[in-house]
This record gives C-alpha cells, sequence and structure tokens, in this order.
C-alpha cells in the first residue's frame, strides 16, 4: 500500500477537517480514553451486572465477571475505584463541553447536514450492499469517492454522534443519585438504574467495536494520510489507478 | 385579560423570591450550596463544582426523591462495610437494648439538648420507602422510619445564623458534614425504624441518617452525636467528611 500517496499529484490536496473538528476530535479521543479507562476501575470494583431496581451481591446477576475467570476478589484488586470515580466525573465534564462545542459549531456551519447526512441514492439497497461489500474486502475508496465521507461511514459517525454518545450521558444520569429527585421518570424509562448501569456498559461495548473498526479503516485508507488530515486538516485524495 | 396574567406572572415570582430568600436565610450564604466546604486543588475541584452546583440547581425546587411501593421493598437488603463497631461503649449500649443511648445535639443551637431513642420516637414521624444507591455499584429499596433532622435540630432550640454545616459522629470513627441545602430537606431523617421493624445492628442501630439524593456513602450508620457548626475545618482533614478525607467526593449527588 502507498502510504503517500498525495506527494506524487500534489494538486490533490485537499482540506478535510475544520479546526473545530480537529481539535473536538483529539480531545474526544482523550476523555474517551480516560472515560474508559476511570470506568473500567470502577467496574472491577463491582464486577457484575444486573437488571431492574435493585442489584447488589446475592441478587440474581445478567452478567458476572467471575463466570469469565476473574474472580471478584481478583477483580477488586485490580480495580481503583478512588481513581476511578475522580476521572470518570472530570472527563465526563470536559466530553460533555466538547461536545456541546462541537455539536453547536458544525450545526451553525451545516457540516452535519452537508457532510453527513447520507444522500437518498446512497441509501438505496443495492449501492449499501456495494459499500458493505467494499468495506469488508479492505477496499478503500480513492479519487473522488475518496472525498466525501462514504454512506456507512456517515451512518456510523451519526448513530455514535447522535445516538451512542448521548446515550452514555443519559444511562449515566439515571445511574446518580441525585437524579432520584431531579428526574425519577428518567430512570423509570430504563426500568431501573441497575439497568442504566448494564445499558452504559454495553453502549461502551459498542462505543469501543466503533473505535476499533475506525482504527481499521485508517488503516486500510492510510494510516499517515488519515491522521495528518485531523492534525493539519489537509488530505490527500490518493490517485484514482495507484494500485 | 391581560393584566391579570401579568399579576400571575409576579405572584409566581413573589413565591420563587421568598422561596429563594427562606434558602438564603437557611444556608446564611448562598453560594454556599454549590461549592463543598473545602475546594479540591485544580481542575478536579472545577468538576466538583460544576456537578455540584449543576445538580443543587436542578434541585432547587425541593423535590423529593422518588418513593416505592410496599412490594417493591428489597428482600436481603445488604451489609455493607461496617455492621457491628467494635467500639466498647456501642458494644455496652447494643447490649443494653440501646436503652442508655443518649444523641446529643451541640454546637451552634440555641438550647443544646440530649435526646434518648424513645425521646426521638415522639418526633412526628417520617416513614419513606426509597432506593439506597451505592457508589460502588449497587442498590436496594428498604422502608425508613424516623424523624426529620430539621425538626430534632427546632428542638434544640433552632440553629444560630452563623450555621452552616450539621457534622454527624458516628460509633466505629466515621463522621460527615452536611449542609443546610440538605439538612432541610424533608426526607433528610434519623431513622430507628427499617421495613416496619426496628433499625439492625447491620444497617446502623439505633440510628442511621437517611439523606436521600446522595450515594449510602453519606447515610451515616451507628450515629453517636449531631453538632451544628460554621466550619469544617477542624474536623479530621478539613474536607468535610470521613470518605472526603479519603479524597472521596464530599457532594455525592454523583
Amino acid at each position: 500500500m502507498n502510504s503517500k500517496p498525495g506527494l506524487q499529484s500534489p494538486n490533490n490536496w485537499i482540506y478535510r477537517h475544520s479546526y473545530n473538528v480537529r481539535i473536538c476530535h483529539w480531545v474526544n479521543v482523550l476523555s474517551c480514553g480516560y472515560l474508559l479507562a476511570s470506568g473500567i476501575m470502577i467496574f472491577l470494583q463491582f464486577p457484575e451486572l444486573y437488571w431492574g431496581k435493585v442489584g447488589f451481591q446475592g441478587y440474581d446477576a445478567v452478567f458476572k465477571l467471575s463466570d469469565w475467570g476473574l474472580s471478584w476478589e481478583e477483580a477488586d484488586a485490580l480495580g481503583n475505584r478512588l481513581w476511578g470515580r475522580n476521572y470518570h466525573f472530570l472527563f465526563a465534564w470536559i466530553f460533555l463541553i466538547n461536545g456541546l462545542i462541537y455539536l453547536t459549531w458544525n450545526l451553525w456551519k451545516k457540516s452535519f447536514y452537508q457532510k453527513m447526512l447520507p444522500r437518498r441514492e446512497e441509501l438505496g439497497f443495492n449501492n449499501l450492499k456495494t459499500e458493505l461489500a467494499s468495506h469488508l474486502r479492505l477496499c478503500a475508496p480513492r479519487g473522488e469517492a475518496a472525498r466525501n465521507y462514504n454512506v456507512l461511514q456517515k451512518i456510523s459517525y451519526l448513530v455514535v454522534i447522535f445516538i451512542l454518545f448521548p446515550f452514555m450521558l443519559v444511562s449515566g444520569f439515571a445511574q446518580m443519585p441525585a437524579f432520584t429527585a431531579i428526574s425519577p421518570e428518567l430512570i423509570d424509562l430504563f426500568g431501573g438504574r441497575q439497568t442504566a448501569r448494564t445499558l452504559h456498559v454495553v453502549c461502551t461495548l459498542l462505543l469501543v467495536l466503533f473505535v476499533i473498526v475506525h482504527l481499521v479503516e485508517i488503516c486500510v485508507a492510510g494510516a499517515v494520510n488519515k491522521i495528518r488530515s485531523m492534525i493539519t486538516g489537509s488530505y490527500a485524495l490518493p490517485a484514482e489507478e495507484d494500485k | 385579560m391581560k393584566k391579570a396574567k401579568a399579576s400571575t406572572l409576579s405572584r409566581r415570582k413573589l413565591i420563587v423570591g421568598a422561596g429563594a430568600f427562606g434558602g438564603l436565610l437557611l444556608t446564611g450564604c448562598d453560594s454556599d450550596i454549590y461549592t463543598p466546604p473545602q475546594m479540591r486543588g485544580g481542575i478536579m475541584g472545577v468538576a466538583d463544582v460544576l456537578t455540584m452546583a449543576t445538580q443543587r440547581l436542578l434541585l432547587s425546587g425541593g423535590q423529593l426523591v422518588q418513593e416505592h411501593e410496599l412490594h417493591e421493598i428489597t428482600k436481603n437488603f445488604p451489609v455493607w462495610n461496617q455492621s457491628n463497631p467494635e467500639d466498647e461503649e456501642y458494644q455496652r449500649l447494643k447490649h443494653g437494648g440501646y436503652e442508655d443511648w443518649q444523641l446529643p445535639i451541640s454546637g451552634l443551637v440555641n438550647r443544646p439538648i440530649s435526646l434518648s431513642l424513645a425521646d426521638l420516637k415522639h418526633f412526628p414521624q417520617r416513614t419513606q420507602i426509597t432506593s439506597h444507591i451505592c457508589e460502588q455499584g449497587w442498590s436496594a429499596i428498604a422502608q425508613w422510619t424516623g424523624a426529620p433532622l430539621l425538626q430534632v435540630l427546632e428542638a434544640a432550640g433552632g440553629i444560630m445564623p452563623t450555621a452552616r454545616y450539621v457534622v454527624i459522629q458516628a460509633y466505629g470513627g466515621f463522621y460527615e458534614g452536611y449542609d443546610m441545602f440538605d439538612v432541610a430537606h424533608p426526607q433528610t431523617i434519623l431513622a430507628y425504624g427499617m421495613n416496619g421493624k426496628d433499625l439492625p445492628s447491620g444497617n446502623g442501630a439505633p440510628v442511621r441518617l437517611r439523606v436521600e439524593r446522595h450515594c449510602g456513602y453519606k447515610q451515616l450508620k451507628f450515629i453517636k452525636s449531631i453538632q451544628v457548626v460554621s466550619s469544617m475545618a477542624d474536623f479530621g482533614r478539613g474536607t468535610g467528611g470521613t470518605n472526603s478525607d479519603f479524597n472521596f467526593h464530599w457532594y455525592a449527588g454523583a
């Protein structure tokens, strides 16, 4: 794979990511990294998940880490919820404020509408099938096709930004004692705080899955070029028949 | 028509204003309810204040926490952390069925008093079925019966204007400070009953605090004494409680 496709054709440089997107992206990487690490540290000291309003050691669990080879005591020794809690709430604020800045800016600039909203023809069954097949064969788009996000990329970004991230926040709120007074309806909507806690973890796994796919795609499409574009904003369009 | 609407609005404003003024009187200083007794250093302190101020704003209506139905009460409510303090005095009181237990209320109150368990049971009773939410992740539902903390303080002649925190000491060495925002909440009770029976030893007999809207570590068990103070600086490391002395959040709304 040619990692510097743009160098042969300097005319193909495009300006891909605005200042706002680049700064928010890296702040988000940092906060999500800390949120994941601190979340794991909290979870390890209570490594069971329950469904409904109630859950404790000895209560019917939907998930027990001890069933997967790590006993309660071993997990407890690995975890550190004092560090975890402090950093989880600190980076939750950074994540939230950063997310609000990103959303406001890009709604204002109509970026979601222009760059992420799939066009009707893209959503046709045949197009989706072709896109999926080329993703599975790890073929990155080249030339003009690489200028814009492809349809699966658009859909996954929209899902992460408008469904999974807000869900993480809301399922986090539903676990907070203050919300038993602020909005018990929110907790009831989940069917109880233990369900909210379980779904908080499930949603984390979905986000981790997204990050894995995201990283694989970046490597497939040319890691140096992709990462450079998220730092400097400039992206070298891969030439049409480079292969 | 327009005039009537305007007067409704101004009446609402009046009520809100009166409530805010009442809160101001109660807390002494309005900004108190948005910050912990001792700010942590750096960006961690900023996050603490953001959390506390946001939640306190959202709670400023004085909303009650959700109360559950009788059938939702958890069987085998967990006994967590301390279940039987080794404190000699506590053991003596326990063996005497808490007959000799006394709750001194001192500090910035107009008439310091000491209450027995029987005295406490003579206060207007409040019973609530609520979720106990542990910071570690577990939760369970129980029915708590007790005397509203504010009424108990009023029996001590009421608090002085300089009062800012209520410090509760427990057998076993824990202590915790609470600001007036929590003290004045109707669901903040000194609970002596659980699920229709006397509070069991494992859950904090003879009396524990229920300060709903907070994590479990604020629900102090085995209560020994109550002091009303203007500052938390002289207690422990000065952060406002045993848990915050260990660097957990003092404000535990999460």
